[in-house]
C-alpha cells in the first residue's frame, strides 16, 4: 500500500495526514420535534426465538436459530379469539345451550372436518353425549361447564398482561381444533411462517433501506444559506416532508401541479401513478406507502427528489428559488416491490429504478420508462438475494447496475450488446468469502469515474477506466454492513470526505479520500488513498446520556427509541469566513409494520440528530453537551412527553380474580373469632382512631434482658468474651485480649531468654 | 463447562476488541493501545474460527496505534514488528513488506533496503502458494529500490560526465544494481496483474542500456496480453514509447485507437483528435471527429474548453467545405435526444456565459450548427456576446445565420 511519486518520496496509502475535526458538541442533538405518533418497538430476537430451546441448543453446541412457531400461533388464539374462533363460534351458539346443571361433554378426537364449509349440521353431533365412547371418554372430556366458567374468566382478565392459557382451553383447542377454527389451520400456519421467516430474515439483515431516506439539497450558490432538508414523516413514515433550513417555518404550502402524464409503457412490472398532493408546511405530501429511500440531486440549478417506497416511486422537482414550492413531477407503481431509486446527476428528471423482480429501468420524467435488463439471477455466481441497484456514470448514457455478486456497467443506447463489468466478487478485488455488494454509489462529485462500493467487510472505490481492479481497498471492521453513504467533495487540494452509516447499529464513519490528483508538472500523481485516520461520530443513541433524567421505564423506553435503527444519513457543509463546520444529518426509524403488513400504523420517529464536526482544530469541547444543546435536549423530551409519552392505555385495567387465590375453606368465616383476632381487630381500631400505621403485627418483643453486673474480681474468659459479646463490645475485648496476649508472650519470652542467660 | 469457558472468553475478547476500535476511531491511541495490551490475552487461547486470526489482529491495531502515538518511535515500531514477525510464520512475508512501507514512507530507504533482502533469505517448510507470491512481491520492490539506487548512481555519473571526470566504482555500482533490479523487476511483471510502476521502471533500464526491441516486447505484453486486467496505462506507456522513439504515424494511431476504445474519455484523446485532424485520409479524419464526441460525452470533460474548441474547430472546417457533412449527422443522431439537455440547456448558457467566456464561444458554434439558430443555448450566448459588442461572436452569429440549412440537413 504504497505509491512511489516522482523521485523517492513514498507515501503510504492509507493514514498519512488528513484534515483534523472535532465534534462541536457531546452528542447528536436533536433537530426536529419527535414524530408524536404512536409508537412500537422493533421486533427484537427474543420475539421470534424460543428461547428455551435455543439455549438448549446453544448449550448442546449447535448453532442455528429455531423459530419459535407454536408460541406464535398460541399467541394468535389467544390475542385474537374473535378472528380464531369469531363467527364460527357465535353460529354454533345457539345449539350449544349446556344449562346450569353440571353437564359433561365429551369430544371424539377422531371427528374431524376436513375443512369448515360444510353445513354445521354435521358437526353438531359430535357434541352430543356419546354413551357408547366412555372408554376413550378419559382422555378426551372436557367438562364443558368448568370451560364456559373459563372462557368467562378469560373474558374478565382480557388485556391483562399477567394472563396464562389456561389448560383446560387448551386441550379443548387441541381437541377441536380442526373444526372450530375460523382459518383453516394449515393456512394459518403457512401464513405465520412465511411472516416469521420474513421477519427473521429482516432482523438479520433488513436492505429495504438501502440508500437512506434523508437527502440534503445544498443551497443553489455559496452564498445563499438556505438549504433543503428532504425527510420522511408521519404515522407511517409515509410523508414526504422539504424542510428549508433557515427560513421560517410559517408558509402553506400550495397545491400541486397536475403534469401530463407520459404515455403509459407497455412493462406489466410497472406503471405510472397519479401525483400526489401537497398539505400543509413545511411542504408535506401524504403518500400511499413507507418511504423507504430518498435520493436527490442537483442538475441545472434545480434539485430533483426521488422518492422510493414498497410499490411507488416518485420524483419532485425542488426549484433554486427561495420559496417556491416543490411540485411532483411523476409517479409509477411497480408490481414486485422497488429496491433502488437513484437520480441522475447528468440531465433533468432522469431516474434509475430497480425492482427486486431483477429488472432496471432508465425512468425519463418526459419520456417515460425503459426497460434495460430482465433477469431474476444474479450476475456473477448464484445468491439469492433479489436485491437490485443502479447508479449512474461519467457517460449520461451508461447506467451501472448492481446485484450482490458485482456491478456491470450497461450503455441505455444498446443495453443487451454494450456493457462492461466494473466490479466483480472474487479474486480481483481480493474479496473475502461470504463477501457481498451493500451499496454502491458514483462519487461523480469529487471524480468523474469514480465509484464507491460497499460490502459488510470492506469499502473498494473503482475507477470505470480500470475496471474490476479496485484503486483502493479498505477493511472499515463496521458491526453492520454499510447501508448508507454520503459524499461531501472537498474542493481542489482538500480531502473529499465520505461518510459511511450502518442501520441497525447506528455507526457513523467519517472518511477522508483523496483521488488522483495531478501535479503542476502533469507528469506527477498521486495515487488514490484514505487520508487521516477514519473517525467515529456520535450516533442517535448517544444523546441518551445527556437527556433530562427519567424514571426508569420511562427510560428503558427512551433507550429502546433512540436505539432504533437507523433510517438515513445526510451531511451539509457550511462555511463560515475562516470556520467549517459539517453538519451531520442522521434519522433513525423507530418501529416497522410488524405484526401486521396490512395496516401499517405503528412506526415513527425521523429525530434527526445534526452533529457539527468543526474544522480548525479546538481544544476539544468538554463532554457536557453546550447551553444550546441542553435546552433542545429538554425541548425534545418536553415534546416526546407530551406527544407520545405513554403507550395507549388498554381499554380496561388488569383484573385479577381472587376465587382461585384462597380455597373456599380459607375464606369461609369462623364462627367465633379468635383471641388473634380480637387482638388485630382491636389494633385496627386503634390505629384507625389514631390515624397511625402499624409497623408490626406482631406483639412487641420482649425487653432485652439486662446486662450481667460484672462480678467483682476476675471472670474467667469465656464470661468475660460473652458479657463483651452482649454488651456489643465485643471487638474491642478481641483487640485488648490480642494485646493482652502478646504482651503476656514478649514478658514470657523475655523471661525465658533470661533463664537461659543464667543457665549458661 | 469447558465450553460455556470458551463462549465467555470469546465474547470478553469481542467487548475487548470493540473497546479498541472505539478509541482508534474517536482517536484516543493511548486508551486503545491499553486495551490492546489486555487483548493480548486472546492469543494464549486462540479458539477463534474467523477470516482474521486474534494474532493478525494484533498486528494489525498494534501498527496502526504506532503509526498515530505521539510517543511512538521508529525504534519500538521496528520491535513490535520483529515480535509480529515471530508470532504467525505464515504472516512473517508480510509483515516484513508491511514494515518495509513504514521504513519507506518515513524516508528510511536503506533500512528497508535491508530489510527486503533479510526476508529475501527466510525460508519455513515447504513454500505455499501465497508464500511465492508474497516472496516474488518482496524481490520485486527490492528491484524497485534497485531500480532508484541505480537512477540515483546514473544522475551521479551523468553530473559528474559533464565535468569530464569519470568514476570506474560508481559505474561498476550503477551496473550491479542495474543487473539486479533487471531480474527481479523482470520476474514480477510475467504474473498478470497492474503492475504499472515496475514496468515504467524496467523499460526505463532498457532504453538506457539501448534493449529498445526487449522494452517493446515487454510494453506489447503489458498491454495486449488478455490475461492481464485491462489496463489504460500499459497503452499509455506504449504510446508514449512509440513517441519518444519516432515511430511512424501508422504505429502512433494504432496505439491510441485502441487507448480510444478502451477509455474514450482519457486525456490523450485531445492529441489524438489534433492528430487525426491534421490528417490528410478522410478515413483518420472521420475517426478524429468520432473521438473528439466521444470525449465531450463523459461529464467529467464538460467544461473543458480545449474540448470544445477541438470539436467547434473541426465542424466548422466540415461546414464550410460542406463535405462529409453526414459525418456530423451520424455522430450526432446517437446524441440528440440528450445533448441539448445535457450540454446545450439555457441554465449552462447562463452559467458558462458568466464563468468562462472562451467556452460558451465555442459551445455556441457547435450548438448553432448542430441545433439550429433558435437553440436556447446559442441564442442567449450570441445575444449577450453581441450585447457585450465582443466581435467573435458578431462573427459566429453572421456565421451560424449562414450556414443554417447545414442544420436542417443534419437534423432531417
Amino acid at each position: 500500500p504504497l505509491s512511489p511519486q516522482a523521485g523517492t518520496t513514498f507515501v503510504p496509502r492509507r493514514g498519512g495526514m488528513g484534515e483534523s475535526w472535532e465534534p462541536a458538541d457531546a452528542a447528536a442533538v436533536p433537530l426536529l420535534p419527535p414524530n408524536a405518533s404512536c409508537w412500537v418497538p422493533s421486533v427484537a430476537p427474543q420475539d421470534i426465538l424460543y428461547r428455551g430451546v435455543l439455549r438448549g441448543k446453544l448449550q448442546a453446541g449447535k448453532c442455528g436459530a429455531t423459530l419459535d412457531f407454536t408460541k406464535k400461533l398460541s399467541h394468535f388464539f389467544v390475542d385474537h379469539p374473535e378472528d380464531a374462533f369469531g363467527s364460527l363460534g357465535r353460529l354454533l351458539h345457539q345449539n350449544f345451550y349446556l344449562g346450569n346443571s353440571k353437564l359433561k361433554v365429551s369430544v371424539h378426537p377422531a371427528v374431524t372436518m376436513p375443512s369448515i364449509t360444510p353445513p354445521l349440521a354435521a358437526a353438531i353431533p359430535s357434541l352430543c353425549p356419546l354413551s357408547s365412547l366412555q372408554r376413550q371418554a378419559r382422555d378426551c372430556t372436557i367438562r364443558m361447564t368448568a370451560l364456559r366458567e373459563v372462557i368467562d374468566r378469560l373474558e374478565a382478565t382480557r388485556g391483562c398482561p399477567r394472563k396464562h392459557l389456561i389448560p383446560r382451553l387448551r386441550w379443548f383447542s387441541h381437541l377441536s381444533r380442526d373444526w372450530l377454527f375460523e382459518v383453516p389451520l394449515g393456512l394459518l400456519a403457512d401464513c405465520v411462517h412465511e411472516d416469521l421467516l420474513l421477519q427473521w430474515a429482516s432482523l438479520l439483515f433488513d436492505d429495504s433501506p438501502t440508500g437512506g431516506a434523508l437527502a440534503w439539497l445544498p443551497p443553489r450558490d455559496m452564498g445563499a444559506r438556505t438549504g433543503c432538508l428532504v425527510y420522511p414523516g408521519g404515522q407511517a413514515m409515509n410523508h414526504l416532508c422539504i424542510l428549508p433550513r433557515g427560513v421560517s417555518l410559517g408558509r402553506e404550502g400550495r397545491g400541486h401541479v397536475a403534469l401530463p402524464l407520459a404515455g403509459s409503457p407497455d412493462f406489466q412490472d410497472v406503471v405510472l401513478e397519479e401525483l400526489p398532493c401537497a398539505r400543509g408546511s413545511p411542504a408535506q405530501f401524504e403518500l400511499n406507502g413507507r418511504i423507504r429511500q430518498v435520493a436527490a440531486a442537483q442538475v441545472d440549478g434545480e434539485d430533483f427528489v426521488g422518492v422510493r417506497s414498497d410499490y411507488h416511486c416518485g420524483v419532485w422537482r425542488v426549484s433554486g428559488r427561495t420559496g417556491a414550492t416543490p411540485t411532483p413531477l411523476q409517479v409509477i407503481r411497480t408490481s414486485v416491490p422497488a429496491s433502488c431509486l437513484t437520480v441522475s446527476p447528468h440531465l433533468p428528471g432522469e431516474l434509475a429504478v430497480c425492482t427486486q423482480s431483477g429488472a432496471i429501468y432508465l425512468w425519463n420524467v418526459e419520456t417515460g420508462l425503459q426497460r434495460l435488463r430482465h433477469d431474476p439471477q444474479t450476475m456473477f455466481f448464484r445468491d439469492n438475494s433479489p436485491w437490485r441497484w443502479s447508479d449512474f456514470t461519467a457517460h449520461p448514457r451508461v447506467l451501472s447496475c448492481a446485484d450482490r455478486t458485482g456491478l456491470q456497467c450497461l450503455d441505455t443506447r444498446a443495453p443487451t450488446r454494450c456493457h462492461f463489468d466494473l466490479f466483480k466478487v472474487g479474486e480481483e478485488a481480493g474479496c473475502q468469502q461470504g463477501e457481498r455488494v451493500v451499496l454502491p454509489m458514483y462519487m461523480g462529485r469529487a471524480y468523474s469515474s469514480q465509484h464507491l462500493i460497499t460490502t459488510q467487510f470492506s469499502v473498494y472505490v473503482l475507477d470505470e477506466r480500470l475496471p474490476l481492479v479496485p484503486v483502493l481497498k479498505w477493511a472499515h471492521m463496521m458491526k453492520a454492513p454499510p447501508l448508507f453513504a454520503h459524499l461531501t467533495p472537498g474542493g481542489p487540494r482538500r480531502s473529499h470526505k465520505v461518510l459511511l452509516g450502518t442501520s441497525r447499529t447506528q455507526e457513523l464513519l467519517l472518511l477522508q479520500y483523496r483521488g488522483e490528483e495531478r501535479g503542476s508538472g502533469g507528469g506527477s500523481r498521486s495515487a488514490c488513498r484514505l487520508a487521516g485516520p477514519p473517525q467515529k461520530l456520535h450516533s442517535i443513541a448517544s444523546c441518551l446520556q445527556h437527556l433530562p433524567a427519567q424514571l426508569p421505564h420511562q427510560h428503558c423506553l427512551l433507550q429502546q427509541r433512540l436505539g432504533a435503527p437507523a433510517a438515513g444519513l445526510a451531511a451539509a457543509l457550511q462555511e463560515d469566513g475562516s470556520r467549517e463546520s459539517l453538519l451531520v444529518f442522521q434519522l433513525s426509524e423507530a418501529g416497522d409494520e410488524a405484526e401486521r403488513p396490512q395496516q401499517p400504523c405503528a412506526s415513527s420517529q425521523p429525530s434527526s440528530a445534526p452533529q457539527e464536526a468543526e474544522r480548525p482544530q479546538e481544544p476539544c469541547a468538554s463532554p457536557q453537551p453546550s447551553p444550546a444543546a441542553a435546552l433542545r435536549y429538554r425541548r425534545w423530551m418536553q415534546a416526546l412527553s407530551k406527544g407520545c409519552g405513554e403507550p395507549p392505555q388498554r381499554s380496561r385495567p388488569p383484573t385479577f380474580g381472587q376465587k382461585r387465590l384462597f380455597t373456599r375453606k380459607e375464606l369461609e368465616e369462623p364462627s367465633a373469632p379468635s383471641t388473634l383476632h380480637r387482638q388485630a381487630r382491636q389494633r385496627l381500631h386503634q390505629a384507625m382512631r389514631d390515624g397511625g400505621r402499624i409497623q408490626r403485627w406482631d406483639p412487641p418483643p420482649p425487653a432485652l434482658p439486662q446486662p450481667l453486673e460484672p462480678a467483682a474480681g476476675d471472670l474467667d474468659p469465656l464470661s468475660t468474651r460473652l458479657t463483651a459479646a452482649w454488651g456489643w463490645d465485643w471487638e474491642r475485648w478481641w483487640e485488648e485480649r490480642t494485646s493482652f496476649n502478646m504482651a503476656q508472650r514478649q514478658q514470657a519470652l523475655r523471661e525465658r531468654r533470661r533463664q537461659q542467660k543464667r543457665a549458661r | 463447562s469447558s465450553h460455556e469457558y470458551k463462549l465467555n472468553f470469546k465474547k470478553s475478547k469481542e467487548i475487548c476488541l470493540s473497546y479498541i476500535q472505539d478509541a482508534m476511531l474517536q482517536k484516543q491511541w493511548k486508551k486503545a493501545a491499553e486495551f490492546l495490551t489486555f487483548y493480548s490475552e486472546s492469543l494464549e487461547k486462540d479458539f477463534s474460527t474467523e477470516y482474521v486470526s486474534p494474532s493478525e489482529m494484533i498486528w494489525r491495531i498494534g501498527t496502526e496505534i504506532l503509526c498515530h502515538h505521539s510517543h511512538s518511535s521508529m525504534k519500538e515500531f521496528n520491535s513490535f514488528t520483529e515480535q509480529m514477525k515471530s508470532l504467525g510464520v505464515k504472516r512473517y512475508l508480510k509483515v516484513c513488506l508491511e514494515h518495509t512501507f513504514h521504513l519507506l514512507c518515513n524516508g528510511l530507504i536503506d533500512e528497508a533496503y535491508q530489510n527486503l533482502s533479510l526476508s529475501e533469505s527466510w525460508r519455513f517448510g515447504e513454500q505455499t502458494i501465497i508464500q511465492d507470491k508474497e516472496m516474488k512481491l518482496i524481490k520485486a520492490y527490492r528491484g524497485l529500490l534497485d531500480y532508484y539506487n541505480w537512477s540515483k548512481q546514473k544522475n551521479i555519473l551523468l553530473e559528474h560526465g559533464q565535468d569530464g571526470f569519470e568514476d570506474l566504482s560508481v559505474e561498476q555500482e550503477m551496473h550491479s544494481c542495474f543487473r539486479k533490479a533487471a531480474v527481479n523487476l523482470k520476474e514480477i511483471i510475467k504474473i498478470p496483474g497492474v503492475w504499472d510502476l515496475f514496468v515504467k521502471c524496467y523499460v526505463d533500464l532498457l532504453e538506457f542500456y539501448g534493449d529498445h526491441n526487449e522494452a517493446r516486447q515487454v510494453l506489447n505484453e503489458y498491454a495486449y496480453n488478455s490475461k492481464f486486467p485491462a489496463n489504460p496505462n500499459a497503452h499509455v506507456y506504449l504510446y508514449q514509447f512509440l513517441k519518444r522513439h519516432g515511430e511512424s504515424k501508422k504505429s502512433l494511431v494504432s496505439a491510441l485507437k485502441i487507448l480510444h476504445d478502451v477509455v474514450p474519455s482519457h486525456e490523450l484523446m485531445i492529441d489524438f483528435n489534433i492528430m487525426l485532424q491534421k490528417s490528410k485520409k478522410r478515413k483518420r479524419r472521420r475517426l478524429g471527429l468520432e473521438v473528439i464526441f466521444a470525449v465531450l460525452d463523459y461529464a467529467g470533460w464538460k467544461e473543458n474548453v480545449k474540448a470544445w474548441s477541438c470539436l467547434a474547430k473541426q465542424v466548422k472546417q466540415i461546414v464550410i467545405s460542406e463535405k462529409h457533412l453526414d459525418w456530423i449527422q451520424q455522430e450526432w443522431n446517437s446524441r440528440k435526444d440528450w445533448w441539448p439537455a445535457f450540454h446545450f440547456s439555457r441554465y449552462l448558457a447562463k452559467r458558462n456565459w458568466q464563468e468562462n467566456e472562451s467556452l460558451s464561444y465555442e459551445k455556441a458554434l457547435v450548438a448553432g450548427i448542430l441545433l439550429g439558430k433558435g437553440c436556447k443555448y446559442f441564442k442567449y450566448v450570441s445575444h449577450r456576446g453581441c450585447q457585450a459588442q465582443v466581435k467573435r461572436f458578431r462573427i459566429l452569429k453572421k456565421f451560424v445565420n449562414k450556414h443554417n440549412p447545414v442544420y436542417l440537413r443534419i437534423s432531417g
